[in-house]
């Protein structure tokens, strides 16, 4: 093979120019105007037909899901704790209760939250037969909620102080299980809290004994089912702060429920969660 | 001389073999296979994760090792395909070192007075060394003793007449004189004895050999377009990067992030496996090759002889049979035609004649020649003979015509002989006759036709004897004309009954006085040998011919016999004339032929010491039919260099060392197994083990094929990055969950796609490729912008549209609308977020959503799977119709397809994949929603061959 012998660069430089305009032949990129127009109507015409191909298709997989359940739930067979507030950044909270700025964010969040739990909210929804599961008719077009009264909380409603108790340093948290449409959990269902280090803190639950109950379930979607509420478990803290000057980790478990998994390796918040707090005077 | 002197000589000398030519280090060796440009640019990539992987640790986020794992596969990829590139390497260069340690040489050395052999290796300078007939000579030598010793020094110089050796120094040039003998030459005959001057590489052979190692080896046409192509990938894959982490950070992302994007895209882009499947079609082929008696010795090699143009071909040896035989008879005023075949199978001729049986008792006695004891069972050709060439071939000749000739002199005893000289030009022994009552002598003489006659006054026609007038004498001349104009050596053969009154029983016979008549005799007839081509020789070369491919012959040998082998083989193909043919036909001189109407022309070294480099060229593009003839190896470096300029590949085939600086020169070397030097294998590309021209044509059909396969193997490869391309985009751009991690990508490149892309390598051609011209080099690349932009824009949209189509249907149908995964991204990756609402109202935590992002790696992963089927079957065929070419034609693709199918099964079901390789079991339907863009694949690309088939030229 004989090399390739180097050339000027001027020379380089005419023939890109040549390659980018010829003015000779009217070559633009190596094509004709009229080569690159039937290039680009023919990928038009390709591409238009495969968008359209998956258009098309697309709409015919839509049309054969309802718009109610889920085709597969299978990737969601057990729930999610989680708890409100919740930290921007992580599972931690951090404040000082002489000082109102430091938790006021975690109050108006939690005020948020509960907006939906007033009791003149609940009007529209029924009182159901407590511990039992509240299944309802298919045919039923529009599902019933049951009433989850803010007062259940007791002194983490926020009725009666509103500051969450973040002012006396006994802080809330509530805890709650995602949704999950069709989930029917067995057993006595309730949340159980435990601090990682024995005596640090006393723990009070509302409702009692951190019960969840059954008549908030099954879940039948947010279309049928709109004004759903999930139930509750708010976690009051009372953190002995003269022991206590580091940050305490809680974990929280939905106990009592065969069918609901609380230990799974990888994923951490699957049925239960743990979050730190650290109070300061 | 005694063995410590020796020793400590041995010590200093080191030992007496040709080095090795200098080979790159094996460290430097395997650091060339980590550092090719895909390599730098995956060690970017690994560099980049590792990075990304430190940044994240040292913000203390250790929850993801993502990258970690990528970084090592990365590494881990680069450094497999490196090893196994190396280990390809590795091996076909152990094929040759193989070679050389085959026979170790024994050498006979006179040490303490006593007489050793000893390996050849072990010898020193100052050594007294024996040899013999039939031996290697084992150093270069000056000779102190010698009985009618001969060497053959044509592997040397080129010269095929064997060469006298004697005490006598008759040359300053050592080159030139008689009594040196030179290292790995052949004592044909005689035994001489001699002083080592020179060992190792300090003999002319050795500084040969180093001389030809001076000479650059030449890129290799494949490496060339490997390059041109990596070049395109590495550039393509940075531009795309490049772009994209702008984009990123023009969107806001991080510049942690937008880097991590740009290893994913490059990632994505740069075909991983390519390296690794051209090298395993390569070395695929390269065993095809070895069955069929070529052993490669550089991988690329294989595709090289593919696009050769000119093959530049040795004689003696490669196009004829390497051996003098018997080829015509002149007797009873008749030429007859002998049996030349390599096995004896062709037509004899007449054999009732008288004159015949007195020809052959000539020939069979006044013959020193014989065989090597033991060879009994031996077919008569393949004997081995102790004598020079022409008396061979006439031993040879007796031995199938007459039957034992060893046992018949015996018969005939010898009273005396005169061995053939240069002065003399005759060789004639006496004989007694085998009937005892018989007394008289029977003197036979064989020698230069026309001192024979000189020598004669009758001629034995019919088995009368007559007078040898000069109708007689006419018709000798016509006769010895014919044979020399063949190219063929004639040899003349007369004899006498002694008069038994003259010369009783047990006179005396005085050679040196020759007290016996010299002249008077009968003459017999004439005979003539040529080295005769192979039988295979003259098809190899039309094939050559109607494959575009220019044979030219280069040879050390005479004008004439070139001519006549280059006439009988076909490289002078029948009807062509050389400017001197025209010039006898016309009978005009011939500086009055209008050259351009000879298509044929013989070139000789002498001519061709007088031309300009131009000129040569000049007479290689004016006469397609070329025979160069008595050419030094300086020369055929200058032939091969002209070939070359004119653009053409070349390949030279050889076996001396004087053909090493050209097989080094030449694109593709091609040294003979047998016959060839170590010089010429270790300078050769390939070598024919059965010194075969007609295996050079397997391979040039062998090369073209898999350069047709290889091109179809990167078309499939190159395919799928595109549906591997995208779903970064998309998910950069539009912020969808990723549809496809990078962990997958490497399984889809160097797992299951590889198996694929090698069988396109089996597959059959799709028409005669031996009937087309050798592809231009310049013009038809390995990948082109039509089929880049074909398996880029076409089909690599096609499958990436199928992957999307799969991908969200996955989604949908667990919950997440196509239109809520718009802009999902942030929330989607947000570790924090344990509880997401999806399209029904359902909340999923964060590893619930990541276990479903895995679920759409793997539904992408089948989609392209899925699609690659079907491209691996349109990649069947450029042109046909697959269907024309049949389905299962190729098993080993059928096999690879299932063998696809069943590891995309065993990655999506077998447990434990999900954490281990980011593997969901995914369900059944996932499988088919690809199929109908598989089939549109199949469909569009049949049109595309129905199209070129109907309207050739476009492609």
């Amino acid at each position: 093979m004989s090399k390739e012998e180097k050339k000027p660069f001027s020379q380089t430089m005419a023939e890109w120019r040549q390659f980018v305009y010829n003015p000779r032949s009217g070559e633009f990129l190596g094509r004709t105007a009229k080569s690159w127009g039937l290039i680009l109507l023919f990928y038009l015409v390709f591409y238009g037909f495969l968008a359209a191909l998956f258009t098309f298709t697309m709409w015919v997989m839509l049309q054969t899901l309802s718009g109610d359940i889920p085709k597969y739930r299978d990737r969601i067979s057990s729930p999610g704790l989680m708890i409100s507030p919740k930290p921007v950044t992580a599972l931690e909270f951090y404040f000082n209760k002489s000082d109102s700025k430091s938790y006021a964010e975690y109050v108006s969040t939690l005020k948020q939250f509960l907006k939906s739990y007033d009791d003149s909210k609940q009007s529209k929804n029924i009182a159901c037969t407590a511990g039992k599961l509240f299944e309802q008719n298919e045919d039923r077009a529009v599902k019933q909620a049951c009433q989850f009264n803010r007062t259940k909380l007791g002194s983490c409603s926020g009725v009666e102080d509103d500051t969450f108790g973040y002012a006396k340093g006994t802080p809330c948290v509530l805890v709650k299980m995602n949704r999950i449409i069709g989930l029917k959990p067995e057993g006595e269902p309730h949340i159980q809290c435990s601090p990682k280090e024995e005596g640090k803190v006393q723990i009070t639950y509302f409702p009692d004994g951190g019960m969840i109950d059954l008549m908030y379930f099954p879940y039948y979607g947010k279309k049928l089912h709109a004004d759903y509420l999930q139930p509750l478990v708010a976690v009051q803290l009372a953190i002995n702060s003269s022991i206590t000057k580091e940050d305490v980790t809680i974990e929280c478990k939905i106990m009592g429920s065969p069918n609901l998994r609380n230990e799974d390796d990888r994923d951490k918040f699957l049925g239960r969660i743990s979050f730190k707090v650290q109070m300061s005077e | 001389m005694n063995s410590t002197v020796a020793g400590e000589i041995l010590l200093r000398d080191g030992p007496n073999e040709l080095k090795p030519p200098k080979g790159t280090p094996e460290y430097v060796k395997f650091a060339r296979q980590l550092a090719g440009g895909l390599q730098c640019l995956m060690w970017v990539a690994a560099a980049i994760c590792l990075i990304a992987f430190g940044i994240q640790c040292g913000q203390g986020d250790l929850t993801s090792a993502d990258n970690l794992y990528l970084a090592i596969a990365l590494i881990a990829v680069v450094v497999v395909t490196g090893c196994f590139g190396y280990y390809q390497e590795f091996k076909s260069t152990n094929i040759i070192a193989s070679f050389k340690n085959l026979v170790p040489q024994q050498a006979t050395v006179i040490r303490d007075g006593d007489k050793f052999q000893i390996n050849a290796n072990q010898l020193v300078v100052g050594d007294l060394v024996e040899i013999k007939g039939g031996d290697r000579v084992p150093a270069d030598i000056r000779i102190i003793t010698a009985q009618g010793c001969k060497v053959d020094n044509s592997s040397l110089t080129g010269e095929s007449e064997p060469q006298t050796r004697a005490p006598e120094c008759t040359h300053e040039s050592p080159l030139e004189t008689r009594n040196i003998a030179f290292f790995s030459t052949m004592c044909l005959e005689g035994t001489a004895t001699g002083i080592i001057v020179n060992t190792g590489d300090r003999t002319i052979i050795g500084r040969i050999a180093s001389l030809a190692s001076g000479v650059e080896n030449e890129k290799t046409p494949i490496a060339i377009e490997i390059e041109h192509f990596v070049d395109i990938i590495a550039g393509l894959a940075i531009f795309f990067g490049g772009t994209f982490f702008i984009v990123a950070m023009v969107i806001g992302y991080p510049f942690l992030k937008a880097m991590v994007f740009f290893m994913a895209i490059v990632v994505a882009y740069v075909p991983e496996g390519l390296l690794a499947t051209v090298t395993v079609c390569l070395s695929l082929t390269a065993k095809r090759l070895a069955r069929k008696n070529c052993v490669v010795k550089n991988l690329e090699a294989v595709e090289t002889l593919g696009s050769t143009s000119v093959i530049c071909s040795d004689k003696t040896g490669t196009l004829t049979q390497n051996r003098m035989t018997v080829s015509h008879l002149w007797f009873d005023n008749q030429i007859h035609t002998a049996d030349t075949t390599e096995d004896q199978s062709g037509q004899s001729f007449d054999q009732s004649s008288e004159t015949w049986r007195a020809l052959c008792k000539i020939v069979s006695l006044c013959n020193r020649a014989f065989f090597k004891s033991g060879q009994d069972n031996v077919p008569v050709p393949k004997r081995i003979v102790i004598g020079d060439a022409s008396e061979t071939a006439l031993l040879k000749f007796s031995e199938i015509t007459l039957g034992n000739v060893m046992e018949y002199r015996e018969r005939y005893k010898k009273a005396c002989e005169i061995p053939f000289n240069s002065t003399n030009k005759f060789q004639l022994s006496i004989h007694e006759l085998e009937d005892p009552r018989d007394p008289r002598y029977l003197l036979v003489m064989k020698g230069a036709p026309e001192r024979i006659l000189e020598r004669c006054a009758t001629i034995m026609i019919k088995g009368q004897e007559l007078p040898l007038d000069e109708q007689w004498k006419e018709a000798f001349q016509t006769a010895y004309m014919d044979l020399g104009g063949l190219g063929e050596r004639v040899l003349g053969f007369c004899h006498l009954y002694l008069d038994p009154g003259q010369f009783p029983r047990g006179f005396a016979f005085d050679t040196e006085d020759m007290n016996f008549p010299t002249s008077g005799l009968c003459f017999a007839g004439l005979i003539s040998m040529i080295d005769p081509p192979r039988a295979t020789v003259p098809d190899a070369v039309m094939k050559c011919r109607t494959a575009g491919i220019r044979v030219i012959m280069v040879t050390g040998d005479h004008p004439i016999t070139a001519k006549a082998i280059a006439a009988s083989v076909g490289i002078i193909s029948e009807g062509s004339e050389t400017v001197e043919d025209i010039a006898a036909r016309m009978r005009i001189p011939v500086e009055q032929v209008n050259k351009r109407e000879a298509r044929a022309c013989v070139v000789n070294g002498g001519q061709l010491k007088d031309m300009e480099t131009e000129e040569l060229v000049e007479i290689l593009k004016m006469h397609p039919e070329m025979v160069f003839a008595r050419t030094s190896p300086q020369q055929k470096l200058i032939i091969v260099e002209s070939c070359q300029k004119l653009g053409a590949i070349v390949a030279v085939t050889g076996d001396g060392v004087n053909d090493s600086p050209a097989l080094k020169k030449a694109d593709i070397g091609v040294a003979m197994g047998i016959a060839g030097s170590d010089a010429a294998k270790n300078a050769a590309d390939m070598i024919l083990l059965d010194d075969n021209f007609a295996s050079i044509v397997t391979g040039v059909e062998q090369g073209r094929l898999i350069f047709d396969n290889l091109k179809k193997s990167i078309a499939y490869t190159l395919t799928k990055n595109i549906p591997e391309l995208t779903p970064y985009l998309i998910y950069i751009t539009v912020s969808v969950p990723l549809p496809l991690g990078c962990i997958t990508i490497l399984f889809i490149e160097l797992c299951t796609d590889i198996f694929p892309s090698v069988s396109l390598a089996y597959e059959k051609a799709e028409s005669d490729i031996m009937h087309l011209k050798p592809r231009n080099p310049r013009r038809d690349r390995l990948v082109n912008e039509a089929l880049a932009v074909y398996s880029y824009f076409q089909i690599g949209a096609i499958q990436s549209f199928a992957g999307f189509t799969d991908y969200f249907t996955a989604m949908a149908q667990e919950g997440w609308f196509p239109l809520l995964c718009v802009g999902l991204r942030a929330q989607w990756e947000n570790d924090h977020l344990q509880d997401l609402q999806d399209s029904y109202g359902q909340e999923w935590t964060f590893g619930q959503r990541l276990y479903q992002e895995y679920t759409c790696y793997t539904v992408f992963f089948i989609s392209i799977e899925m699609c690659q089927i079907s491209d691996v079957l349109i990649r069947k065929t450029r042109r046909l119709s697959v269907f024309q070419q049949g389905f299962f034609r190729n098993k080993i693709l059928v096999i690879a397809i299932v063998f696809q199918l069943c590891l995309g099964c065993f990655l999506c079901y077998c447990p434990g994949m999900p954490n281990i390789f980011n593997f969901m079991p995914i369900r059944f339907q996932w499988w088919l929603v690809p199929l109908p863009y598989g089939i549109l694949i199949f469909v569009y690309d049949e049109i595309r061959k129905l199209g070129v088939r109907r309207h050739p030229g476009s492609e």
